[in-house]
C-alpha cells in the first residue's frame, strides 16, 4: 500500500460514506434522470453512439438467428448431436420390395399403348408379352429390351414381326422398371422371379450411352429357354 | 442519524450480522474440502467428503452470505435512493430470521445425508417453501421502496436491484416446483435446473452487484456515468439474455439441440449488455483519474475490482460457451474458476465494498480498524486470485502442487473474511454507544 493512501483517511470509512466530494444521493438520482430524459431527444446534438448500438443489435441478432437455424436440426424434440448422421426418412425403405401392382399402373401408362392391356400386342405389329418365352427366363434380357428398345425382324410365338420398340425405360427410374418387369413376368399366365431395382442399376451401368438391339444380338447375349 | 437510517437499524444488524457469520462459515466449510483434495487428506470421515464439504460451503455462502448481505445492502441502497423510510422493519428483520433457520437445517442435512442431485437447490424439500416466504419478507423490500418514491425521477442502480429481487424468487419458486415439488421430466428438470443456476448467479447475485457498481461508480467519482442513456437498453438485454446462457451448461448432453443451442446464442448476445455496461461504468472509471481514486476509496476499489470480474467472467463464458471450446472445457475445472471469478472475484467483491460504505451509516458508528480492512483486501485480493488461477491450471488434470495451491488461497480467504467479520461486527454493534453527528448528504 502507498504511502498517499495512508495519510488520506479515505481507507477508513467513516460515516457518510465516500466523502464530502461524492455525489449526494438525491443528486445522483436527479443527474442521471436528466440525462435519460434529454437524450430521447435528439436536438441534443448528434452521437454516433446509439446508432452503433443498434448495428451492434442487429449484427447479434442477425448473427443469433443464423446460428440457431443452423444448429438446431430443425428445431426437433428428438435431436440431440449435432454430428450425428442425418436420418433420412424422406427417401423411402431403405429396402426394395417388387411390387406387381405398382408395377400393373406403371404398365398401363408406359407398354400397353403398344402391347395392350391384355398383354396380347397386335397381330403384325406389336409382338405379345403374355407366355413369350422372351419375357421369361434370364431378366437381364426384358431389362435391355426396355431400358434400349428393339428392332429389326424376329418371330415370336409363330408370328413374323419386323417392329421398332423405343428406349422406353431410358426415362424410368431403376424400381420403376423393375416393378414394370416384376408385373410383366407374373401376369397373364407368365411365372418367373420378381426383379429387383440392383439388377437394373447393373444392367443400365453395363450399357451405357448403347443403341437399339436388334433381336439377333439380344439371343447370343441370352439365349431363350434360359 | 437520518431518518432513512435509523430504522433500518434492526434489521440490518440482523441480516448483515447472519451474512458475517455464513462468510466465516462457508470459508471453513470450503477450507476443509480444499483440504481433503490434498494427497494427505482429512481422512475418511463421511460428514467430511469432500462433495458434501463443497455442497455446504456453496450453499452457506450463496444463500447465508450473499444472500443475507443482499436482504441487507439492497434495502439500504434502495431507501436512500427513494427517500423511503421502512416502518414495518420488523418483517425483514422477521423473514431473514427464518430464512436462517431454514438454511442451518439445509446445511446440517447436506452434511449428514449428503448433498442431492441438484446444485443449489439440494436442501429438504420442505425447506424450500421457507425460504421461499422468508425471502418475499425479507427480500422484496426493495421492490416496495422503488414503488413509493416521492419523485419520478430514477436511476439504473434501482432497476437492476429490483429486477434482481423480482428474478430470484420467480426463479426460485418455478424451480422448486419443477424440480423438487412436482418433478417434470429428466431433460426438463436439467434444463430448470441450470436456468434456475444461472438466475441465481447471474441475476440476483450478478444484477445487485451491478447495481452497486452503478451507484457507488458514480457516487464516489461524484460524476455522472458515461453514456448514461444507453443503461436501459444495458438493464434490459441483460436481464432478457441474462436466463438463456444457462443451457450452456448442457451442451454435449441428450436435451435437444436446439436448447443447446439457445444457450450459446444466449451466451453470446450477453456481449452486448457487458459491453454496455462496460461503457457506463468503466468509461466513466477510466476518465480523469478514476481508476486512482477508485483505488484510494475503500468501498471503490473493491467494487471496480469485482465489476470488472463480473465482466470478464462473463466474457469468459460467451467464449466457451463455442462448441469446440466447450468440448474441451466441460468436465474440467475450467467452470469452477469461472465461478469464483463471477461469484467472489465479482459479486462478493461488490458487496465488501457496498458494505464499506453503509455499514458506518447504519450504524452511526466507523470501522474500528483500518488494519483490518487492508488485511481483509489483500487477503481477500490474494485468496481470490490463487483459487482462480489453480482452477484454470488444473484444466488439464488435477495436481497436488496446485491443490496446495487452492488450499492455501482458501486459508488466506478465511483470513480475510474474519478480519472482515470482527470488523463488521464491531462497527454493527459499536456505533451505537457513540453516536456522531454527522452532516446528512443528501
Ligand atoms: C411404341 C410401341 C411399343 C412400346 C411403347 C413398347 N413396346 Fe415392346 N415391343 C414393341 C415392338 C414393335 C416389339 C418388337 C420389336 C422387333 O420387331 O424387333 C417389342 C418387343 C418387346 C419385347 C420382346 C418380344 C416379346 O413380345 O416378348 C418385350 C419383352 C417388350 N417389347 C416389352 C415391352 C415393355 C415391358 C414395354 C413397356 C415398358 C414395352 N415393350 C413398350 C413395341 C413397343
Amino acid at each position: 500500500m502507498n504511502d498517499r493512501n495512508r495519510h488520506s483517511d479515505r481507507n477508513r470509512p467513516r460515516q457518510g460514506g465516500p466523502g464530502p466530494e461524492g455525489f449526494s444521493d438525491g443528486r445522483l438520482v436527479e443527474v442521471h434522470s436528466h440525462i435519460a430524459r434529454d437524450k430521447q431527444e435528439p436536438a441534443q446534438g448528434f452521437s454516433m453512439t446509439p446508432i452503433f448500438v443498434v448495428f451492434l443489435f442487429c449484427a447479434f441478432g442477425f448473427w443469433a438467428g443464423l446460428y440457431l437455424t443452423r444448429n438446431s436440426r430443425g428445431f426437433s424434440a428428438s435431436a440431440f448431436d449435432l454430428d450425428a448422421p442425418v436420418a433420412s426418412a424422406s427417401v423411402g425403405p431403405a429396402v426394395f420390395e417388387p411390387d406387381a401392382a405398382k408395377g400393373e399402373k406403371l404398365y398401363l401408362a408406359n407398354c400397353a399403348a403398344c402391347h395392350q392391356p391384355t398383354g396380347m400386342g397386335l397381330p403384325g405389329a406389336f409382338p405379345p408379352l403374355a407366355n413369350s418365352p422372351w419375357v421369361a427366363g434370364d431378366e437381364k434380357r426384358i431389362i435391355k429390351i426396355i431400358l434400349v428398345g428393339m428392332a429389326g425382324e424376329v418371330e415370336i410365338a409363330g408370328a413374323k414381326y419386323n417392329g421398332n420398340m423405343p428406349n422406353v425405360g431410358a426415362a424410368l427410374k431403376d424400381a420403376q422398371i423393375a416393378h414394370i418387369a416384376t408385373y410383366v413376368r407374373s401376369a397373364w399366365g407368365n411365372a418367373a422371379e420378381p426383379v429387383m431395382d440392383v439388377s437394373v442399376a447393373e444392367v443400365r451401368k453395363a450399357l451405357g450411352s448403347r443403341g437399339q438391339y436388334s433381336p439377333k444380338e439380344i439371343l447370343e447375349a441370352h439365349p431363350l429357354g434360359k | 442519524m437520518s431518518r432513512i437510517d435509523a430504522p433500518l437499524r434492526v434489521p440490518f444488524t440482523l441480516l448483515f450480522g447472519s451474512a458475517a457469520l455464513w462468510l466465516t462459515l462457508a470459508s471453513v466449510f470450503s477450507l476443509l474440502a480444499k483440504v481433503q483434495l490434498l494427497p494427505s487428506g482429512l481422512g475418511a470421515c463421511e460428514w467430511f467428503a469432500h462433495g458434501r464439504l463443497e455442497a455446504a460451503a456453496r450453499n452457506a455462502f450463496v444463500y447465508g452470505w450473499a444472500g443475507n448481505a443482499l436482504f441487507a445492502l439492497n434495502l439500504w441502497l434502495l431507501s436512500q435512493l427513494g427517500r423511503f423510510e421502512i416502518r414495518n422493519g420488523w418483517m425483514a428483520a422477521i423473514g431473514g430470521l427464518f430464512w436462517n433457520l431454514a438454511l442451518t437445517w439445509c446445511t446440517v442435512s447436506v452434511i449428514v445425508h449428503g448433498p442431492g442431485a441438484y446444485a443449489l437447490l439440494d436442501f429438504p424439500a420442505g425447506a424450500g417453501p421457507v425460504l421461499a416466504v422468508s425471502f418475499a419478507l425479507a427480500g422484496l423490500w426493495p421492490v416496495v421502496a422503488y414503488a413509493k418514491r416521492p419523485t419520478g425521477h430514477n436511476f439504473a442502480a434501482q432497476w437492476f436491484v429490483v429486477g434482481a429481487s423480482v428474478a430470484f424468487l420467480l426463479a426460485f419458486v418455478l424451480a422448486q416446483v419443477t424440480v423438487v415439488w412436482a418433478p417434470a421430466s429428466g431433460v426438463v428438470q436439467a434444463v430448470a435446473h441450470s436456468w434456475y443456476v444461472r438466475s441465481v448467479e447471474l441475476l440476483w447475485l450478478g444484477g445487485s452487484a451491478l447495481g452497486f457498481g452503478y451507484y457507488f461508480v458514480s457516487k464516489v467519482l461524484a460524476r455522472p456515468l458515461h453514456a448514461y442513456y444507453l443503461a436501459s437498453v444495458a438493464f434490459w438485454t441483460y436481464f432478457l439474455f441474462a436466463g438463456w446462457t444457462a443451457p450452456a451448461a448442457l451442451i454435449g448432453s441428450p436435451v435437444p439441440l436446439w436448447v443447446q443451442s439457445a444457450g450459446v446464442v444466449g451466451c453470446v448476445m450477453m456481449l452486448v449488455p457487458v459491453l454496455l455496461i462496460g461503457l457506463n461504468l468503466l468509461g466513466a472509471l477510466s476518465k480523469e483519474g478514476g481508476w486512482s481514486r477508485a483505488w484510494n476509496s475503500t468501498s471503490l476499489r473493491f467494487i471496480s475490482l469485482g465489476l470488472t470480474s463480473i465482466l470478464a467472467s462473463i466474457v469468459l463464458a460467451a467464449w466457451s460457451s463455442d462448441r469446440a471450446v466447450n468440448a474441451a472445457l466441460r468436465f474440467t475445472s475450467f467452470s469452477e474458476g469461472q465461478g469464483v471469478l463471477l461469484l467472489y472475484a465479482g459479486v462478493t467483491m461488490c458487496v465488501f465494498g457496498a458494505s464499506y460504505a453503509a455499514l458506518p451509516r447504519v450504524s452511526g458508528g466507523r470501522w474500528p480498524s483500518a488494519a483490518a480492512i487492508h488485511t481483509h483486501f489483500w487477503a481477500s485480493l490474494l485468496g481470490a486470485v490463487g483459487t482462480v488461477v489453480s482452477a484454470f491450471a488444473q484444466v488439464g488434470g488435477r495436481s497436488p502442487d496446485w491443490a496446495f495451491v487452492a488450499a492455501g488461497s482458501s486459508a488466506l480467504l478465511l483470513l480475510g473474511h474474519l478480519a472482515f467479520a470482527s470488523n463488521a461486527f464491531a462497527t454493527l454493534i459499536g456505533g451505537g454507544e457513540s453516536p456522531q453527528s454527522h452532516p446528512a448528504h443528501d
